[in-house]
């Protein structure tokens, strides 16, 4: 089965995915930093990847516009990280200053928050290339062919 | 594809502040104008940012807490003009006053130091989005 195969790199797919959402979250924020009475928001990852991860979402819904899912036989592509299904982690930060015209962007929370999230996405990254060898190795017996040729 | 709707949302934060500084420079420029093109004197500007939502998914859904930013419009400050006792002046009224124009240099300098930091936050966003999706092609 292929899916013994492929089932960690769904996993890192998911995170990854994730991980860019809250960076574009983070960005918002910051480009949103002046404007007045704009509330900053954020992601909660872990509860956003136990949302994803779960299994909830291969019952909830349409998942991808990119081919049809209409018959419980079909391969859903799991978790899908569609915006739908993690919204309810997107929460307002709560604690930041607010100024006077009505903005709750703290600068530099979001600078520290952005670098550490850029990081663990590094992580990440590190994680599913070193999958892939490890696979490529697996397949063909010397994973150093495969990669240089592709 | 988040990590492109997060160079998109940067870009149209630093778009943003470039215009703020715009207006900034506009008002020091104009500090000491007596009278603008409209015969009245000059009068501060200011931007006015609104958070737009921004359509980075595939099947063009903006997602939530995803928000650009875009200038909602450009208010001229309702600050009394400065009055200046120069009766020699072709502007000066009757009394001998000249009316000058109602830009505070204090407020604009620190405008400009807000406009600077948002957009250097804005750039280094967008550079770490870039590197990021960059590091996704190297997998």
């Amino acid at each position: 089965m292929i899916g013994a195969i492929d089932t960690g790199l769904e996993f890192y797919r998911q995170v990854l995915e994730l991980r860019g959402y809250r960076q574009e979250i983070l960005s918002a924020d910051i480009a949103n930093a002046s404007t007045p009475k704009f509330k900053a928001v954020d992601l909660d990852f872990k509860e956003a990847l136990n949302a994803v991860s779960s299994g909830g979402s291969s019952s909830s819904g349409p998942s991808s516009s990119l081919w049809l899912v209409d018959d419980p036989r079909h391969q859903n592509p799991a978790g899908s990280g569609s915006p739908a299904a993690v919204a309810a982690a997107v929460k307002y930060q709560i604690g930041n200053p607010v100024t006077l015209d009505g903005n709750s962007v703290d600068l530099n929370h979001e600078k520290v928050a952005a670098g550490e999230n850029a990081v663990q996405y590094e992580a990440v990254a590190a994680f599913t290339s070193q999958t892939i060898r490890m696979l490529t190795v697996a397949i063909n017996g010397s994973g150093t062919q495969q990669s240089s040729g592709a | 594809m988040s990590l492109l709707g997060a160079l998109a949302i940067t870009g149209s934060g630093m778009a943003a502040e470039s215009e703020r500084l715009t207006a900034v420079a506009s008002n020091i420029a104009n500090a000491n104008s007596v009278a603008s093109s409209s015969g009245a004197p000059y009068r501060a500007r200011e931007v006015v940012f609104k958070a737009v939502p921004v359509n980075s998914d595939i099947d063009g859904q903006s997602a939530v807490g995803m928000a650009g930013v875009q200038v909602a419009g450009i208010v001229e400050s309702a600050e009394p003009t400065r009055s200046v006792y120069d009766p020699s002046s072709n502007y000066a009224d009757a009394n001998g006053y000249v009316t000058m124009p109602n830009v505070n240099p204090v407020e604009e300098m620190v405008n400009m130091i807000s406009a600077q930091q948002d957009y250097q936050a804005n750039l280094e966003a967008f550079n770490v989005a870039k590197s990021l999706a960059l590091r996704t092609l190297a997998i």
